[in-house]
């Protein structure tokens, strides 16, 4: 690796100053999980790293029915993964981390770090788009809260800037009736996916009163299917409108070919996992059970 | 870049190592550490070949500063045996076929006593997930597995050191 | 076997597992020598250019580097790097063609200086300093292209990029003819995979001159004494003075074949005059080192409604990359291999090598046998389909029996194909899964299966050879000396049973020694499965030598005849009662502390060099559901059937056979060597983009050995086993997806994408029952 200074501030404000100072040449550490092999096969430069291991306080995590979820800078995702209420609160974010299949990766890693890469391939990302989180930032100037949809700016760009670090990520409880589907297609289960879909519907009566669609891996960011959203709410959910809603969803993609995959395949699995998504969010809203079930 | 003397606790001994921040924590121990039992197999943290327990928690020396973990207690391959006496994860590996080339093998043990650390009776289903992050070539995971349910039992059945 | 064995069939502690399980074991990258260098190569960014020149000054002036080299540092020698040429008789066919360092790239990758230095730091600045003049040339990766007139020429001597071209010498019969008799002939192309073996290790050399006049060399090879005669031939070293040391090896499976990057860490520690350890990294052995070749094989086969097989014949373009190194053996293997399983009239095969800019391929797991296998046994059961028949009956009607020549032409003591096939579908249940309804929704389940077979050895084609010497010790142990590496296949501790057991001793009182061409004796290596089969008859021979020496003291000692005595746990004694003993221990002691003039140390020396070549057979039944949404194959579950005569290490066996399902698992599904179609640069560069199964991606896997059929010229009936046990399994699982959703998938990887483009090819919604 590239030689650069290591600096280990005891407080998000002396953080924040460094990376103020140090500006597009300091990178902060916190697991290190994706950024030391980049930075060790050159692909990033950092002339400053800014770790945050020891920052008091950042590595919690609450989360009840009401209040929602909320998670720190330092907070590991198999912390996440392992939290009962975050697992029967957000089923599609439990799945999500726990097919992360790592154990290494998840013990080291976080979450926040995890978002941080600002690929539209993170399975994490993808779920906090259809849960409605917000990203909250402390900057030199002080504080701002985004929404997880304009945390992102392009491939591996978030809206951070200079001086700014994420502090904590808020999800906000789901609505009563709201269930929530991880999918997602890889190629071996430690690989990164292909495609990922990640959906809340809240069902009431049997019709949509709300529905989030997000998928991964399609787009420079991970993006919502808003017509495809436009097309569910408030309709009856029946298996022609879901695989219309799911055709719709495809057609808001935008993939490209990589080593992975190609953007043929990608567009057309985006409708298939949109659709099997749906149906699935269907089935557990009319089983009224969060039984364990196959993906 | 400044090298700075660091302490570092691997193996319950304390040494005084010479470091500059961008040395890896895999490249301490098999530099001047001279613990060459860790592996370094892709360096990008995809092949778990390069696994050490700080803290207890399974860790990717390789996507690891050492100056990061300091104040940590490492343990790696070297250290879970004392003299002759192996850990019974590493006699039911040796005993049950689980080794072949060995690349892959101080990665796995590792990652298998984290595990029965933390679930004393796991299922092979809990085993394979456990081990999703490590890679082997030579054995097809059979008789790792089998090799990490074997230990399990033995641990809790009390027959160990 | 009239006699009990006590030792072969057991599963014995491996050889230094122990020292594998505490981390003691040290591989090529573990080794320490003081003063030792850091060496690193140079690899070409650009798929092909001209070297205009290269300016290692700054380089050589950076405080810390050693020695800085170019092809002009190095003998001009143009070479072969493949060590199996020097085996045969007649290698007219070997083709020069690769420098240690090039004067022009021919891939992304090549290798065109190296520097040593005090640390990897200084040499990864000191590669940056050397400055190179490159004339960019047009490049060309794919073989159809290549060969295509005003195709860019990867060597001037190969016109259209074919340096060799040849029509199979020995088929038989007239293909055209036997398909004009036949009621149904099927034709398929089959791409195969390039696939990387990747071994968990990657590769290490440490080259050391530091003992005047000697080089010792630490080195992955497989064949110590032959890539030491290679280096002797290039550096105009004398080959005694050699020393080639094989530490812990983390997996070679035949990319070890040849060389690595041995000559350049030679002629690095020449300069240098220091100790040099070069140790790549994984993206630097995915890129640089051997690797499957691609073959297209345009496959013919002609059957008669009976089933039986009139005429077989293929024809192959090998792309093997931009240097020839492997591919002449690889390609005779694999059309030896093709067509020496069933009995047919009528059969021919060609090949056309082909150049292209890129990364070089090597002798891999299966060395042409398993793609051979792949084409065949896919093409059978699209025959099978064709004329309405049970492909595991269609096999059962045409395939070898004992006595029938093996793919090698050498007559098979044994071929149980018969009762492993039989058996397998017994155990899998294979007619009751065949009429399985495929399902109707989106996900559909099929059942298929391969057989296979591979060889003990590289006989009669090329020499073979396995010499092995032993000496007891006073305390009545015995230590064995071999060469024949140990890859993690626990050849070692095979041999320590075998030689255990034809003494008459414990497993624990052999001692081995291995891995030095100073200390053992010429052995022609590990490829082509032949450990077990010929240097275990090696040992034999070397136990009988010294049990004969042994026998014969204690036969004075005890005044008995010769032919009265046996071995039995360390104890030599009477076969007739009531008996008497000594220990094996006393005698031997007897012998060197002997203070009547008949000192001995006793030594046995063993030679074989083989007639036989018993092939292994497998028969694999692989069961899969195929998800005709996403095209995701999720395999159900693999049973594997094999005879490869007796077992002597049963732990040891299975393991490498479930090792070999996990690369075919790999290889069909998940492993594509991905390379950029405009720059020749290699995208799956590291482990996040060449994805191997983990232990999630695989099956359940049952392994079954059939041990009804020892070989009476294999080490107590056994024979080769692992080197070609991936063979089968690939076109089984093929052939189960076959089954699932009726579409032969041709192209490997058979990725979710190429079946979903396959099923909207052929338009296919319904099940195929």
């Amino acid at each position: 690796m590239k030689p650069f200074e290591y600096l280990e501030p005891a407080t998000i404000a002396e953080a924040t100053q460094l990376l103020s100072s140090h500006g597009e040449k300091a990178r902060i550490l916190a697991g290190g999980i994706d950024l030391l092999p980049r930075m060790r096969a050159g692909l990033i430069d950092g002339d400053y790293l800014i770790s945050i291991r020891r920052i008091p306080n950042l590595d919690y995590l609450e989360c009840d029915g009401f209040n929602g979820l909320a998670f720190g800078a330092m907070t590991k995702l198999r912390s996440l993964e392992t939290s009962e209420a975050l697992r029967s609160n957000y089923r599609s974010l439990y799945d999500a981390i726990h097919q992360i299949t790592s154990i290494q990766v998840k013990c080291t890693g976080t979450a926040v770090g995890n978002l941080c890469v600002a690929t539209p391939a993170s399975d994490v990302a993808t779920v906090l788009y259809s849960l409605g989180a917000r990203v909250e930032i402390t900057g030199i100037d002080g504080d701002r809260s985004e929404p997880i949809e304009t945390f992102y700016v392009d491939a591996h760009r978030t809206c951070l800037g200079q001086g700014e670090m994420v502090t904590r990520v808020l999800v906000p409880s789901p609505a009563p009736g709201t269930q929530t589907v991880f999918l997602n297609l890889v190629k071996t289960h430690a690989d990164v996916a292909k495609v990922s879909v990640a959906v809340a519907v809240t069902v009431e009566d049997g019709s949509c009163r709300d529905a989030k669609i997000a998928i991964g891996s399609v787009a420079p960011t991970v993006i919502r299917a808003y017509k495809a959203e436009a097309k569910l709410k408030g309709e009856e959910l029946t298996p022609q409108l879901i695989q219309a809603a799911a055709i719709t969803a495809s057609g808001e993609t935008r993939p490209i070919s990589d080593v992975r995959s190609t953007a043929g395949y990608r567009k057309n699995m985006a409708s298939v996992l949109v659709r099997r998504a749906l149906e699935k969010a269907l089935r557990r809203a009319s089983d009224g059970s969060t039984k364990e079930e196959n993906r | 870049m400044k090298p700075e003397i660091v302490s570092l606790k691997v193996n319950g001994q304390v040494h005084q190592v010479i470091v500059t921040p961008n040395m890896t924590l895999s490249e301490v121990l098999r530099g001047p550490l001279d613990l060459t039992g860790t592996k370094q197999g892709c360096g990008v943290g995809q092949c778990g070949s390069c696994t050490v327990l700080v803290d207890g928690t399974p860790t990717l020396s390789c996507s690891t500063l050492a100056i990061a973990v300091r104040d940590s207690e490492i343990l790696t391959i070297e250290g879970l045996s004392t003299g002759d006496r192996v850990h019974p994860v590493q006699q039911a590996f040796i005993d049950l076929g689980a080794i072949q080339c060995g690349y892959c093998t101080p990665g796995m043990i590792l990652m298998a006593v984290a595990l029965v650390d933390e679930n004393p009776n796991p299922t092979r289903e809990d085993v394979k997930e456990w081990l999703g992050g490590n890679l082997c070539r030579c054995t097809g995971y059979v008789k790792i597995v089998d090799a990490v349910m074997a230990a399990a039992q033995t641990l809790r059945e009390g027959d160990c050191r | 076997m009239s006699e009990r064995l006590s030792i072969i069939g057991k599963s014995m502690s491996r050889w230094q597992a122990h020292e594998k399980a505490t981390g003691a074991a040290r591989y090529g990258a573990d080794v320490k020598l003081p003063g030792m260098l850091v060496g690193k190569i140079l690899f070409s960014p650009h798929a092909h250019a001209r070297i205009v020149n290269v300016d290692t000054s700054k380089a050589e002036q950076l405080a810390g580097v050693e020695a800085v080299i170019t092809w002009k540092d190095i003998p001009p020698e143009v070479y072969n790097p493949n060590k199996m040429n020097l085996m045969l008789r007649h290698p007219e066919g070997e083709i020069k063609d690769t420098q240690v360092l090039t004067d022009k790239a021919r891939y992304v990758g090549d290798r065109i200086a190296a520097v040593a230095a005090i640390d990897t730091a200084t040499a990864e600045k000191a590669l940056e300093l050397v400055d190179v003049t490159y004339e960019v040339l047009p490049a060309v990766f794919d073989p159809v292209e290549a060969m295509k007139p005003g195709a860019p020429k990867v060597h001037d001597f190969a016109d259209n990029n074919v340096p060799m071209h040849f029509d199979f010498p020995f088929g038989w019969g007239n293909v055209d003819e036997g398909c004009g008799e036949s009621d149904a002939v099927v034709e398929e192309t089959f791409r195969s995979a390039s696939n990387h073996i990747c071994q968990m290790e990657p590769c290490a050399v440490v080259a050391d001159f530091s003992v005047e006049g000697k080089l010792t060399i630490w080195s992955p090879t497989q064949h110590p004494f032959l890539v030491r005669r290679k280096i002797a031939d290039l550096f105009g070293i004398a080959e005694g003075s050699i020393n080639w040391i094989t530490p812990h090896v983390g997996g070679a499976f035949g990319k070890y074949s040849g060389f690595c990057v041995e000559p350049v860490c030679v002629a690095l520690a020449q300069k240098a005059r220091r100790p040099v350890k070069i140790e790549l990294t994984r993206e630097e052995d995915l890129l640089s080192t051997e690797r499957r070749q691609k073959y297209i094989t345009t496959a013919r086969m002609g059957v008669r409604k009976d089933g039986s097989i009139v005429a077989l014949s293929e024809n192959l373009i090998v792309d093997g990359g931009a240097y020839y190194t492997q591919n002449g053996t690889t390609t005779n293997v694999n059309i030896g291999s093709f067509l020496g399983v069933y009995r047919h009239p009528n059969v021919a095969a060609s090949a056309t090598m082909v150049y292209t800019n890129v990364p070089p391929t090597g002798g891999v797991r299966g060395y042409g046998n398993h793609e051979a296998t792949a084409a065949r046994e896919q093409l059978l059961d699209v025959a099978a389909a064709e004329i309405g028949m049970d492909p595991l009956e269609m096999r059962l009607r045409n395939v070898k029996h004992a006595g029938d020549p093996s793919s090698t032409g050498i007559p098979m003591e044994t071929c149980p194909f018969e009762e492993i096939i039989k058996l397998g579908a017994e155990r899998i249940g294979w007619k009751e899964k065949k009429a399985r309804p495929k399902g109707t929704g989106s996900k559909r389940y099929g059942v298929g299966m391969a057989i296979a077979m591979d060889v003990s050895g590289a006989q009669p084609f090329a020499l073979q050879q396995s010499n092995a010497f032993l000496k007891f010790n006073e305390d009545g142990s015995v230590t064995l000396f071999m060469n024949a590496p140990d890859l993690g296949q626990n050849v070692t501790g095979t041999m320590a049973q075998i030689a255990a057991e034809s003494l008459g001793l414990e497993y624990d009182d052999v001692h081995v020694v291995k891995g030095e061409t100073d200390s053992a004796l010429f052995d022609s290596g590990i490829h082509a499965s032949r450990g077990t089969y010929q240097f275990g008859n090696a040992v034999i021979a070397a136990a009988e030598d010294a049990k004969k020496q042994l026998l014969e003291r204690a036969a004075k000692t005890l005044g008995v005849p010769l032919d009265d005595l046996e071995i039995k746990a360390g104890r030599i004694r009477t076969k007739s009662l009531p008996r008497k003993w000594v220990s094996v221990k006393d005698v031997v002691r007897g012998a060197i502390y002997n203070f009547e003039g008949e000192h001995l140390q006793i030594v046995g020396k063993g030679s074989y060099s083989p007639a036989e070549n018993p092939p292994p057979i497998h028969a694999v039944f692989t069961e899969v559901e195929v998800d005709c949404e996403t095209g995701v194959t999720t395999i159900l579950r693999i049973l594997y059937v094999a005879d490869s005569g007796t077992i002597i290490n049963p732990l040891a066996a299975e393991g490498q056979v479930e090792g070999a399902i996990q690369q075919s698992v790999g290889y069909v599904l998940t492993e594509d060597y991905v390379i950029d179609a405009k720059t020749g640069a290699l995208e799956s560069s590291n482990l996040n983009t060449y994805k191997c199964p983990g232990t999630l991606d695989m099956p359940d896997i049952e392994v079954v050995f059939y041990e009804d059929a020892p070989v009476p010229s294999g080490p107590f009936g056994a024979k080769g086993l692992a080197q070609g046990a991936i063979c089968g399994v690939t076109p089984s699982i093929a052939n189960a997806i076959y089954d699932a959703v009726g579409i032969a998938i041709t192209d490997m990887p058979a990725t979710p994408e190429r079946i979903l483009e396959a099923l909207g090819r052929a338009s296919v919604t319904a099940a195929r029952n």
